[in-house]
């Protein structure tokens, strides 16, 4: 049995989650996701302004805090924090001078193949981890591999697992599909929240067996819970059709089965087949820029107050790329102010940034020259880029998966 | 008996491009039967006027239904310009709706 937990579910997740799951209890690997669709454009900004940047920076905080007690216990650590810059990411850790040795997974990033994106990288998948690890790697950093890699890499290399050892990777890739989104499996963001004590949820581990099925479970003295219903909840997030494709495995979620257990839940019988002959590579652009504000309309003639605004921003700036909605959360004869106003959206997309800047300009011209009662939720500002999501897929032979070793040594996966 | 869905069923959504996904789940066999027959697209569609384009899979061992509804954040999380861009809520909205649920089931 491998014990793996989670400590990450997004860039921004609990800060002190690094050290609680140290201190918590027994672990043999740590995991962390630090890359949402989102996040990677995010850091595609980041990278634009500092070639040295596009990592995740709180994760090497959590290290500077964390990695010496992680030695200390001999619990592994791996993360998708490298995020743009895996290489850049692992050249930061040594720089803690805790003589960890720190390995790296690169190959996923593909813009010289889609030159007309900001951000463009390859969902890798678990192989390349389980070679830094087999190689003795204490930390992995890697950039754009599927979340629940970060969970299969390490069973792969503790037991040996064969490329073609389908049911077992399906096993471990539902496993990492539990843990991949951290305190969502135990009773973060859960449905019948009422029934359980949610004010602080534990972060998840997942007891792997050689036969890649597993015990869900979480350290003990944590919140939240750990059952049938908050691990299906997290099953059911992010999912398509049941068969599961990913780049290691097809895992078939129509086969898995779910029970308690004294400690947690019991995830078993998942059946895998082999995956598709191509990788899904996540694209993200620049789209243009946005600026949206919200009016407030409060009491009578709320419609006809919503065309009088609109009107009057559309008279200003014309009306191309606005989009409008009313959300009629007002009352008729309300008692507070607040459940008598409705509210008002406008969202501005537009390739210009002037345009986007006129916005606010026209939205904040209004403040004494339009309906009764007229005031926004906060002032509008100046307009930011946004991006745009697109997914594609590219042969897994065009794609070069490496491993860099912490000697330095580099392996091709 | 006129009640809401999130009676008796669980849901989580969420956002894969301009796509979201919405799982929705219950706790016994008879629920589940139930929830099959019942929570068809069409249904879905009149429960979220706002759905456009559905795929619904069924999951029986996790006792779960699992509705992808297409386009429905435009151009991504970054770009859409939908009050809640990751359909984060989307589960929740659902769990709200009424709907006819057999006695015996609550």
């Amino acid at each position: 049995m491998i014990r793996i937990g989670n400590a990450s579910g997004f860039y921004g997740d609990r800060f002190a989650a690094v050290r609680e799951m140290l201190e918590g209890g027994d672990l043999d690997v740590l995991t962390g996701d630090y890359l949402a669709e989102l996040t990677m454009l995010i850091l595609g900004r980041d990278r634009v302004k500092d070639a040295n940047l596009g990592y995740a920076r709180t994760f090497l905080r959590q290290l500077e805090d964390a990695l010496g007690l992680a030695l200390e216990r001999g619990v592994k650590i791996v993360s998708n924090a490298g995020g743009l810059n895996p290489a850049g990411l692992a050249q930061a850790i040594d720089k803690l001078g805790l003589n960890a040795k720190v390995a790296h997974v690169t190959g996923d990033d593909l813009r010289p193949r889609f030159p007309e994106a900001l951000t463009a990288n390859a969902y890798l998948g678990a192989w390349g981890i389980a070679e830094c690890l087999k190689a003795g790697a204490d930390v992995v950093v890697t950039g754009r591999v599927t979340d629940a890699s970060l969970v299969v890499g390490p069973a792969a290399a503790h037991f040996g697992w064969g490329r073609d050892e389908w049911d077992k990777l399906a096993g471990a890739t539902v496993a990492g599909h539990v843990l991949e989104c951290g305190t969502q499996a135990t009773g973060g963001n859960y449905a019948f929240f009422t029934e359980i004590d949610a004010t602080r949820p534990g972060f998840p581990i997942a007891e792997i067996d050689e036969d890649g099925s597993a015990l869900i479970t979480k350290h003990d003295g944590t919140g939240g819970a750990v059952t049938v219903d908050t691990v299906t909840a997290q099953l059911l997030y992010e999912i398509g059709a049941p068969a599961y494709l990913g780049p290691d495995v097809t895992s078939h979620f129509d086969t898995i089965r779910l029970e308690e257990h004294p400690r947690g839940v019991r995830i078993s019988g998942t059946k895998g087949s082999p995956p598709p002959d191509t990788l899904k590579v996540c694209l993200n652009r620049l789209g243009g820029f946005r600026n949206s504000t919200t009016f407030v309309l409060c009491g009578l003639d709320i419609e006809r107050k919503a065309r009088l605004v609109r009107r009057q921003l559309e008279d200003a700036i014309g009306t191309e790329g606005l989009t409008w909605t009313l959300a009629r959360t007002d009352h008729d004869d309300a008692d507070t102010e607040e459940t008598a106003s409705a509210l008002l959206h406008a969202t501005i997309k537009t390739a210009d940034p002037k345009r986007a800047k006129a916005f606010s300009r026209a939205g904040i011209e209004l403040a004494l020259a339009s309906c009764p009662g007229f005031h926004v939720t906060a002032p509008p500002g100046d307009g930011t880029p946004y991006g745009v999501y697109q997914a594609a897929y590219v042969g897994r032979h065009e794609v070069r998966h490496q491993a860099v070793l912490p000697n330095g040594e580099v392996v091709e996966v | 008996m006129r009640v809401p869905l999130g009676t008796i069923a669980g849901a989580r959504s969420g956002d894969k491009g301009g796509d979201a996904n919405l799982g929705v789940w219950v706790r016994t066999d008879a629920q589940y039967a139930w929830l099959a027959e019942t929570l068809t697209v069409a249904r879905l569609k009149e429960l979220l006027p706002e759905a456009g384009e559905v795929d619904r899979y069924e999951l029986p061992n996790l006792k779960a239904l699992n509705f992808v509804l297409h386009g429905l954040l435009g151009e991504g999380v970054a770009s859409s310009t939908r009050f809640d861009p990751q359909a984060k809520a989307l589960g929740e909205w659902l769990r709200s709706r009424h709907v006819d649920i057999p006695e015996d089931l609550l």
